[in-house]
This record gives C-alpha cells, sequence and structure tokens, in this order.
C-alpha cells in the first residue's frame, strides 16, 4: 500500500503549519521525516495517520481518499504511533499489545489475534514480561510494549512520531533496526526523528521539513548535505571521513 | 474458571438473592410465590396487590437504577480516564433531578407523562455535555465543574419547590435531593423502564471504545474509534439510564463511583470488562440498601440516597488521597 499527501497544507490559529507538502511512503521503506523543532513534522504525521485534516489536498492510500474511508478500514490499514500515550494502569503487557487488534475485532479469529500479540512481544523483545503489570516498567520498556501494540495492528503502513527520542542508545537502534524488519516484510514505514545519525543508517529515504515546507526528499546522501544542515538547522557540519558523525554505534548481542 | 466469570457469577448469585429478599421483606407477613402467583393470574387477593402494587415496582426499580448506576459511572471513567466520574458526584444526577421537578410541580407532566422522564434526561445530558466539553482541563477541573454543576442544580431545585405551594416542600426537596424508592409504583416502572434499558444497551456498546481509550485519543481515532462518536454514544446513555432514574427516584449519588472501584481488582483494568460487573455490583448495592433503609430502625424510613451516600464517601475520599499527589 502506497500513502500519499497530494500537495497538503494546513493554517491553525493564523499559523501556516505546512504547505504544500508532496510525499509518498512506499511498501519496502522506512521514510524519516526530519527537520527542526516546529517545522511541522508531528502536525504533518497527524495528518498522514488521519487525526488531522488538512486544510488543502488530499492524503491518499493506495489512490482512496484516507478522510473518506470507513474508520474501521482505515483502522487496519494505518497503525499510528505516538510521541506519548497515558499509562496503562493495571493492565498487563499482554492486555496492552492485545489491544493492538481491536481493529481486526470484526475480522481476525482468536488464534489469529493471539498469534499477532505474541510476534510482536517476541519482536520487541517483551515476551518474558508478558503477564507483567505494565505500570511497573522502565521509560524503555514502556515505549517498547507501545511500539509492539502498534505492530500487532500488522497494518501494512506504519506511523511513528519521534519513537526514539526517550531511549537510550542500545534501545534506540533495537527500535529502529525493527522498523528496518518491517519494512523489510514489505510494509511502509514514516517515522519522525531529531537523531540525524539513525536517520542517515535506518531510513531509506529522509523528508526535510523546515517552517512548513518540504525542502528537500531522497536517499540519505542526498538530502544530508553540509548545504542542508547550514539552511535548515543553522549549523556547519565537519565531516570526518565519509560519514557526518566520526564514529557509529553497533547493535550488540546483548539485548537490551 | 477466570477470576472475571467467577466474579460475574457471584455477582448475578448476590442479585437474584437480594432481588427475592426485596420481594420478600415488609411489614405484612405475605407469602411471595402465593402473592406472584395470585397476581400472574389475576386473582386479587391482599398478597397479589402487595407484591404487585408495592414490591416487585420497588425491586425492579432499585434493580435497573442501581445497574444503571453502576453502568454510567463505569462508562464514564472510561471516556474521560478519571476515577473520580460519577453521576451523582459530578452532578449529572442532579440536574436531572432538577429538570424532572421542572415539570412535575408545573403539572406538565400529569399532561403528558413522558414530560417526566424527558426532562430528566434532558438536565442529565446537558450537564454531561458541558462536563465533556470541560474534560480537557484534567480532574481538577472536571471535578470543580461536577460540584458547581452538583450546587446548582440543588439550589434551583431547592428554589422551584419553595416556590411551588406544597405543604411537604422540605420532605420533597430531600427526596428529590437524596433519591428514594418508598413511593414506587408500577407507573413508575413504566416510565423509566425504557429510558434505563435503552441508555444500558448505548453504554454497553461503547466498551470496545473505551478499551481502546486506555491508549489515548488520538490512538483510538486512528483504530477506528472516532472520539466524538464515543463521547455522544457516552452522553446519551448515561442521560437516558441517570434520566430516567433520577426521574422516578430522585438523585441517588456515589454507586457509579464505589462500584468500578471495588470491582476493578477483580474485573481487570480494562474498561470493557468493568461494565457488566459494574452494572451487577450496582444493582446488588442499591437492592441491599433499599433493604436497609426498610429495617425500622428509627419509625421513619431512612432515604435511600443516604445510605449510598454514606458507602460512598470513603471511597470518594480513598480517591482523592491516591490522587493527591498527582499534577492536576
Amino acid at each position: 500500500m502506497i500513502l500519499q499527501t497530494d500537495t497538503i497544507s494546513l493554517t491553525l490559529q493564523g499559523n501556516r503549519l505546512l504547505n504544500d507538502i508532496a510525499l509518498d511512503v512506499h511498501p519496502g521503506e522506512v521514510l524519516g521525516l526530519i527537520g527542526p523543532n516546529g517545522a511541522g513534522k508531528s502536525t504533518l504525521l497527524r495528518i498522514m495517520a488521519g487525526l488531522l485534516r488538512p486544510e488543502t489536498g488530499r492524503v491518499l492510500l493506495d489512490g482512496q481518499d484516507l478522510f473518506t474511508m470507513p474508520s474501521e478500514q482505515r483502522g487496519r490499514h494505518l497503525a499510528y504511533l505516538p510521541q506519548e500515550a497515558p499509562a496503562s494502569v493495571g493492565m498487563t503487557v499482554r492486555d496492552v499489545v492485545t489491544l493492538g487488534r481491536l481493529p481486526h475485532r470484526r475480522t481476525a479469529s482468536p488464534e489469529q489475534d493471539a498469534a499477532a500479540v505474541q510476534q510482536a512481544l517476541d519482536a520487541v523483545g517483551m515476551s518474558a514480561f508478558a503477564d507483567r503489570s505494565s505500570a511497573r516498567l522502565s521509560g524503555g520498556e514502556r515505549a517498547r510494549v507501545l511500539l509492539a501494540r502498534a505492530l500487532a495492528v500488522q497494518a501494512p503502513i506504519l506511523l511513528a512520531d519521534e519513537p526514539v527520542a526517550a531511549l537510550d542508545p542500545a534501545q534506540a537502534l533495537t527500535v529502529m533496526d525493527l522498523f528496518g524488519q518491517y519494512a523489510a516484510q514489505g510494509q511502509a514505514v514514516a517515522v519522525v526523528l531529531h537523531d540525524l545519525a539513525l536517520a542517515a543508517r535506518f531510513c531509506t529515504r529522509i523528508a526535510v521539513l523546515s517552517q512548513g515546507r518540504l525542502v528537500s526528499i531522497g536517499t540519505p546522501a542526498e538530502v544530508l548535505t553540509d548545504a542542508l544542515f547550514a539552511e535548515v538547522y543553522g549549523v556547519a557540519v565537519r565531516r570526518c571521513g565519509e560519514v557526518a558523525v566520526p564514529w557509529s554505534l553497533v547493535s550488540s548481542a546483548r539485548r537490551p | 474458571m477466570s477470576r472475571y466469570t467467577l466474579t460475574v457469577a457471584v455477582l448475578c448469585t448476590l442479585v437474584l438473592a437480594l432481588a427475592i429478599l426485596s420481594l420478600s421483606a415488609g411489614p405484612a407477613g405475605i407469602g411471595v410465590i402465593q402473592g406472584l402467583s395470585d397476581m400472574l393470574y389475576g386473582r386479587e387477593t391482599i398478597a397479589a396487590t402487595i407484591i404487585g402494587q408495592i414490591r416487585l415496582p420497588r425491586m425492579i426499580l432499585a434493580l435497573l437504577i442501581g445497574g444503571t448506576l453502576g453502568l454510567s459511572g463505569a462508562a464514564l471513567q472510561g471516556l474521560v480516564r478519571n476515577p473520580l466520574a460519577d453521576p451523582g458526584v459530578l452532578g449529572i444526577s442532579g440536574c436531572g433531578a432538577l429538570g424532572a421537578v421542572l415539570v412535575f410541580y408545573t403539572g406538565v407532566s400529569t399532561l403528558w407523562a413522558p414530560a417526566l422522564p424527558l426532562a430528566a434526561l434532558s438536565g442529565a445530558g446537558l450537564a454531561t455535555l458541558l462536563l465533556l466539553a470541560l474534560t480537557r482541563g484534567g480532574t481538577l477541573v472536571l471535578v470543580l465543574a461536577g460540584a458547581a454543576l452538583g450546587s446548582m442544580s440543588a439550589a434551583l431545585l431547592a428554589l422551584t419547590l419553595n416556590l411551588v405551594p406544597s405543604p411537604y416542600a422540605s420532605y420533597e426537596i430531600m427526596h428529590w435531593l437524596m433519591g428514594s424508592l418508598s413511593r414506587a409504583s408500577l407507573h413508575d416502572v413504566l416510565i423509566a423502564t425504557p429510558g434505563l434499558l435503552v441508555g444500558s444497551a448505548l453504554l454497553f456498546s461503547t466498551r470496545r471504545s473505551l478499551d481502546a481509550l486506555t491508549l489515548g485519543e488520538d490512538v483510538a481515532q486512528t483504530m477506528g474509534f472516532p472520539l466524538r462518536a464515543v463521547q455522544w454514544r457516552v452522553v446519551l446513555g448515561t442521560a437516558l439510564a441517570v434520566g430516567s432514574g433520577v426521574a422516578v427516584a430522585g438523585g441517588i449519588g456515589f454507586v457509579g463511583l464505589v462500584m468500578p472501584h471495588l470491582l476493578r481488582p477483580l474485573a481487570g483494568a480494562r474498561p470493557s470488562r468493568l461494565l457488566l460487573p459494574s452494572a451487577l455490583g450496582g444493582a446488588a448495592l442499591l437492592l441491599a440498601a433499599d433493604l436497609f433503609v426498610r429495617l425500622p430502625v428509627s419509625g421513619a424510613e431512612l432515604q435511600l440516597g443516604v445510605v449510598t451516600s454514606l458507602i460512598g464517601t470513603p471511597v470518594f475520599f480513598w480517591q482523592v488521597w491516591r490522587l493527591r499527589g498527582r499534577p492536576v
């Protein structure tokens, strides 16, 4: 499935938040949405998730307008992982992940639901914690449970808003790795990121937003140029070798 | 048997036992089975009259009103994700009672019987809508708005009853504010039952949406549960259920606060799993409270709402105690 924004614009309370944004997310790719604070990344992702209606332009899912699609059908096609979620007091980890199957309540069998939940728990490495109360998790564990909830939807499109913002480097790598695996299975991922090193390493393509405009879109090598850093972020880059950072983090065998 | 099934089974048995007890309890020593069979076969005996005209309506209303109060408390708590949400605490019952009093004492309800439940559910519905508009302000705003609505409706209700030329004004004020089933009649059952049942069905229909809402409004919406639709169903369901109950029994408080709180550890934290046990628990609580007020303790009958408030306020204090450290 292809998710496409067709020249969308949005003004809220007199502020032009997004200006003629046209991009698409394809099966098999991880599209990174980057840009300085206030560039409109999260707003764009919310529009792509059907949470906000653009003022002009359309959001298309395989050519069909997202906002005229029945909400239940939309729920099966898109999984959205917000920056923050309320604490699910009293629920076990498995309970929370099982909620991800709600969009399939009329279409899937209990066996399919149980398999999807188990698969999602395995993917984030939380199977051992399945029966633990979700209130007793660390920040990183909680983020992984919420990711598992989104994975359990088994939607062709996954939209994640700064999923690694609260994670330590090892967990951030695990999560980005998961997005890569998800895309490799033929699904499409769009992810808002602040960490440019992670974006450069894990994203198939990167879309750069600045002041509500799409400044550049392409592979990391095409997009992350010195000129772009200077123009969008107002910083200079000191290149050490071929990459923008002089080191790269490599996932160790130990699970975080 | 899972803990949930066991909880539901125990509650069902409890409700059934209390319902039978409610039919049996009273100053007239009559046989329940005899009375019921006389009633069904149309024999005009004293037992049939007492069971059919007095005890059966009272039992049915305690069961249904208690059930819907427990249910609406659980649904409201799921919707606003706040353990302090309860139709009584938030002034929804009070506003419903105000609506009922306005049409009852102006004589409109004698001209057109459905006016009474309709006015009560309009009052309850308006209050719920107003509260929902304010829920975005968080716990503090919600509870303050509820307190304001409760005080306002109580004052206006007392004012209305002081203005109507009734020698029993103070007794009437107490009936509507505290709630009572002592005057329950078959006519009341006919007036209230449709709203109580339709309201309950609406509230039950939100169970999956309430589960989704535990993940936050945005995620629920992306999973195919539009927030507006859930809100409307809860508002309409609460207004129908609470309004219809209030129209015949006045504002009975705290049932919706107590039951979800007591049953959450047994039923689990998923709002959908809490609805049925809360409804059953509410029915059991009101049946038991109504049996208690009929005990000849002080000579005069206690108001039903006094008993539920006495049970409910400690739970309310406990909830406030638990919330004390949280930012508002």
